[in-house]
């Protein structure tokens, strides 16, 4: 028989415990492949295409989950590896005793660590591809797209950095896997199942250095992000130091909790004498000893998951309010130069325009306003600290007559504002965070701009923040208000037309609508007309897809991070039985031996939820600074919606596996 | 095939704790049913130390698990205290074996996530004793065997008799009415062995335990009061010590073990 054979054969012979392993790494793969494609979902719908910062905002959080995501996948993997070589230790110990040559038994592991790894990785590609189809499907009907524009949502890119990033990880596993049997001595693999690894608890000193450690890197992660004001920028490479904080002092604490629980409880003599008290706690230390890795994981998975989970909702809706304020009129006509064709813009009368095209504005419009900005070859440095470094973003400034700025002010209900001599207003309605803190130490410093021999000066009491046209994009531009005369000869920038409709307002769109599709200018003009009802769409779009990411996410790393305590607790219940026999032999009842059995599923589930949750909370402070101020009352409703999804989810895998783990026993009785 | 007459409780001698019924215990019907136990009968009085003995197979193992409760009967009775123990419902057998029982297992059934002291003490708190008499009696017992140099080790930090004799302190650290032991002694040596039997028969003396112990060995078996012989699920001889020697009580042991093989007519 070759090595091939018979490592088939194993595989048939092991399916039980091969299942659990083979469905962590399908569920890996599907995850990572649906996680990935949906970026590419999300460039399909042509949503990031709009490339505001906002957006940019939203990726660096991607990029971050990124980065927790392919490590929390790769360590499930080893995790669910560790599981299956622990189990069959024995087996190969038993095939070395018979003669087989360790060469032998390597390639054996291989055969089925590859086919194993095959397998999985076909069939959670299946999985992931339909899931992103069923994913896409839903996200079109809430954002009332087409189907037809939703076609069958295939991301190339993703297979291949899915096939890669798994063959890694197999390869990996391979060579873990081969140093496993070359390496080990006879007498451990032989002893494996008999020789636990619950006895390695520190000693109770070293166990309560660690556990203090542990305290420690939390405390000064905590720190990192919470001291310091909401004014304290807080750049990627900090986040990087935090996170790397939180995940060793979580791993720590996990690490040491064990020895330090034990030797706590051992010292409470009435408390550990009591019942089967002796024996939850050492099954649970034992537990949590053996499986600090995998609890340290689960409780990240737990965090970013909750995090996930109330940002997302309290972040799309923030989206797409500031979205929403892009509309202050029922519809803008923009006239520009364009780009393709040099700067040379010669100026657009809008209203005349769509008169030729039979549309006098009487008819659609209650209220019109045709403003024109002027070009002085203005750009506005401003600085940005990113990644630890200031970065320059120019950003362009067009020049608005005072009077037409009042004008629109007044067109919105605004009160005018009126320029003391020598002064000039900047106009800019950032929404980035980041943005915004950089405009503002820009006005602060008190600029002056040279225009027709006059020096004019801005400073924090001429900033305004007014959303001035219809856009669908938050590009908006930066405009300095200056006294009327001093913009004269200058070059046009560009002209808008603001409408608010005449009653019917739908008829009132479709003509507007109509008018844009017969408007025809020379190739200098760049001509784009915005609507309320776009920007509304689009902002209701845009936050829906946003929940529906962060919900997917979220329920993902869920649903993993439930998935890896129930496979640990029932594999460990398995394991188990043969206690829960001796118990029942000298004299245990049910009762007892259920409620044994319920403190450590409690335990189990409930301390890496418990530090999750604290992480969580650190997270959402963290985020709030990160994105600027969000709705506050947002925060509320999705708190209370991650609560919901955490009881179904979570505590329906705990009643499953405390359910299962009674089955267990009473199958074997 | 011999008759035996069973010893019939007269005034004075003590009530009997033990006593079974026709029991038959087959395992796994169908096709290759195994009889382990064919009817066997017999009864012990309170503050006897019995022994059973027989060959490999011939079903002591499985008389101790009936008895214990661990396994159900196929069909008989067993009584302990006059109580018919195959009619009791889960709950009850479960407080009985606390209460009323110590089991000394052939494979010891250590926890092996516990220490030693932690196992023996097991038994204690399961039946709820206040702390203090729990470690004073997991300590008292563990002098009687010898063992308190193993009490803070884990099961596999033990050799296989430290285990055992761990396992034997389990068993009695609650003074149960009735211990069961399954080979206590085989993996003991003689010293070891000799001390565990003599904290047995203490057991006896002092807290008129009644014990029921499984054995190969004719020296473990001649510290007995009365041998049970089971051969093929059936009792096939008995020995009683009464007032002879141990010395004599081993020959007559020996001679019975030897005619095992054979007919039990050919025991003298
Ligand atoms: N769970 C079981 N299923 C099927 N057959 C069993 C089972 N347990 C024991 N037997 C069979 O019942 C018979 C009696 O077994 P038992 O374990 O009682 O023997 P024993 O007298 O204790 O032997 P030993 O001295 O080797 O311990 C044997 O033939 C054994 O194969
Ligand atoms: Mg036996």
């Amino acid at each position: 028989m070759t090595s091939a054979d018979l490592a088939l054969r194993n595989v048939r012979k092991n399916l039980r415990d091969y299942t659990i392993y083979f469905l962590t790494l399908t569920f890996g793969v599907c995850v990572f492949y649906s996680f990935n494609a949906v970026e590419s979902q999300q460039a399909i719908m042509g949503a990031s295409a709009s490339s505001g910062l906002v957006f940019q905002d939203f990726s660096q959080i991607i990029a971050l989950v990124s980065i927790f995501v392919s490590l929390v996948l790769g360590l499930l993997i080893l995790y669910a590896n560790r599981f299956l070589v622990r189990r069959r230790k024995k087996e190969f110990g038993i095939y070395l005793t018979l003669g087989m040559s360790r060469g032998r038994v390597s390639r054996i592991l291989i055969g089925e660590t590859v086919l194993v790894g095959l397998l999985s990785l076909l069939t959670g590609l299946a999985l992931g591809v339909s899931l992103s189809q069923g994913m896409a499907l839903v996200t079109a009907k809430l954002m009332r797209l087409p189907i037809e524009r939703m076609q069958f949502v295939f991301s190339p890119q993703a297979l291949i950095k899915t096939t890669v990033y798994f063959g890694v990880i197999f390869l990996l596993l391979l060579v873990f896997n081969t140093v496993m049997v070359s390496r080990q001595k006879l007498i451990n693999l032989i002893q494996a199942n008999s020789r636990g690894e619950w006895f390695r608890t520190p000693r109770l000193g070293v166990s309560v250095a660690m556990f203090m450690v542990a305290l420690g890197c939390l405390a000064v992660a905590y720190a990192m992000v919470l001291v310091g004001g909401p004014a304290r920028a807080l750049d990627v490479s900090t986040l990087r130091w935090v996170l790397l904080l939180v995940a060793v002092g979580t791993g720590l604490f996990f690490f040491a909790l064990s020895g330090f629980l034990i030797k706590l409880l051992q010292r409470r003599r009435a408390i550990y004498l009591r019942g089967l008290n002796t024996f939850v706690v050492r099954q649970l230390s034992s537990k949590i000893n053996t499986a600090h890795v995998s609890i340290t994981l689960v409780c990240l998975m737990l965090a970013v998951s909750i995090g996930t989970l109330s940002l997302g909702l309290g972040v799309s809706k923030s989206i797409a309010y500031e979205l929403g304020r892009g509309a202050p009129f029922d519809a803008t006509f923009r006239a520009a130069a364009n780009p393709a064709a040099g700067p040379a813009y010669r100026g657009v009368d809008l209203t005349a325009a769509l008169e030729e095209v039979g549309l006098p504005l009487e008819t659609v419009a209650s209220r019109s306003l045709a403003v024109r900005y002027y070009e002085a070859g203005l750009t506005v440095p401003l600085w940005l600290t990113q990644n630890g470094r200031e970065e320059r973003y120019d950003v362009r400034a067009y020049l608005l007559r005072l009077s037409d700025y009042n004008a629109v002010l007044a067109l919105m209900g605004q009160p005018q504002i009126a320029l003391p001599q020598g002064r000039y207003a900047v106009n800019y309605a950032v929404t980035n965070a980041a943005m915004a803190r950089a405009t503002e130490a820009y006005i602060a410093s008190k600029p002056t701009i040279d225009l027709a021999g006059e020096r004019l000066t801005a400073g924090p009491d001429t900033f305004h923040r007014q959303v001035m046209e219809v856009l669908r994009n938050q590009d908006f531009d930066m405009t300095m208000v200056v006294p009327d005369r001093l913009v004269e000869g200058l070059p046009p920038a560009r002209d808008v037309l603001h409408l608010d409709y005449l009653d019917p307002k739908d008829r009132s769109e479709a003509l507007v609508q109509q008018a844009e599709d017969l408007l025809r200018t020379d190739s200098t003009t760049r001509l784009s007309l915005w609507t309320r009802l776009e920007v509304e769409s689009f902002a209701d779009s845009t936050s829906v897809m946003l929940a529906y990411v962060a919900i997917y996410l979220g329920l993902v790393f869920l649903i993993a991070a439930a998935a890896v305590l129930a496979i640990g607790q029932l594999s460990d219940m398995s394991d188990s039985l043969g206690r829960y026999r001796t118990l029942r032999q000298i004299g245990t009842d049910d009762k007892m031996v259920d409620r044994a059995v319920l403190a450590q599923s409690l335990t189990y589930f409930g301390l890496p939820l418990a530090l999750a949750l604290a992480h969580a909370v650190v997270g959402l402070v963290v985020a709030e600074r990160l994105l600027g101020a969000f709705d506050k009352g947002s925060v509320v409703g999705s708190g209370l919606f991650t609560v919901a999804v955490l009881a179904v989810v979570y505590g329906g895998y705990f009643l499953a596996t405390y359910q299962g783990s009674k089955a267990m026993l009473r199958r074997q009785s | 095939m011999v008759v035996i007459t069973q010893p019939v409780a007269e005034n004075g001698t003590p009530p009997t704790i033990l006593e079974t019924r026709d029991v038959v215990k087959i395992y796994g019907g169908g096709q290759n049913p195994t009889r382990a136990l064919n009817g066997i009968g017999f009864t012990v009085a309170a503050g006897e130390f019995v022994g059973v003995m027989g060959a490999s197979g011939s079903g002591k193992t499985t008389l101790l698990n009936c008895v214990s409760t661990i396994d159900t009967v196929t069909s008989g009775h067993i009584l302990i205290d006059g109580q018919d123990i195959t009619q009791l419902r889960q709950k009850d057998l479960a407080r009985f074996r606390r209460q009323s029982l110590g089991f000394v297992f052939q494979d010891f059934n250590l926890l092996d996530t516990l220490t030693g002291r932690e196992n023996i003490a097991l038994a204690l708190t399961i039946l709820r004793r206040p702390p203090r008499e729990v470690d004073r009696r997991v300590e008292a017992v563990a002098a009687v065997l010898g063992i308190e140099p193993v009490l803070d080790k884990f099961p596999y930090q033990m050799s296989g008799g430290q285990r055992q004799r761990v396992a034997s302190a389990r068993a009695i650290v609650t003074e149960p009415a009735l211990v069961l032991a399954d080979e206590p002694t085989g993996a003991l040596d003689s010293k070891a062995a000799k001390d565990l039997l003599e904290s047995f028969r203490l057991l006896v003396r002092q807290r008129s335990a009644t014990i029921l112990m499984v054995t190969h060995d004719a020296f473990a078996a001649s510290h007995c009061d009365r041998i049970l012989f089971i051969r093929d699920g059936q009792l096939f001889y008995q020995l009683v010590r009464g007032d002879q020697s141990r010395k004599v009580f081993f020959d007559q042991i020996m001679r019975v073990v030897g005619a095992m093989g054979g007919d039990p007519d050919d025991v003298g």
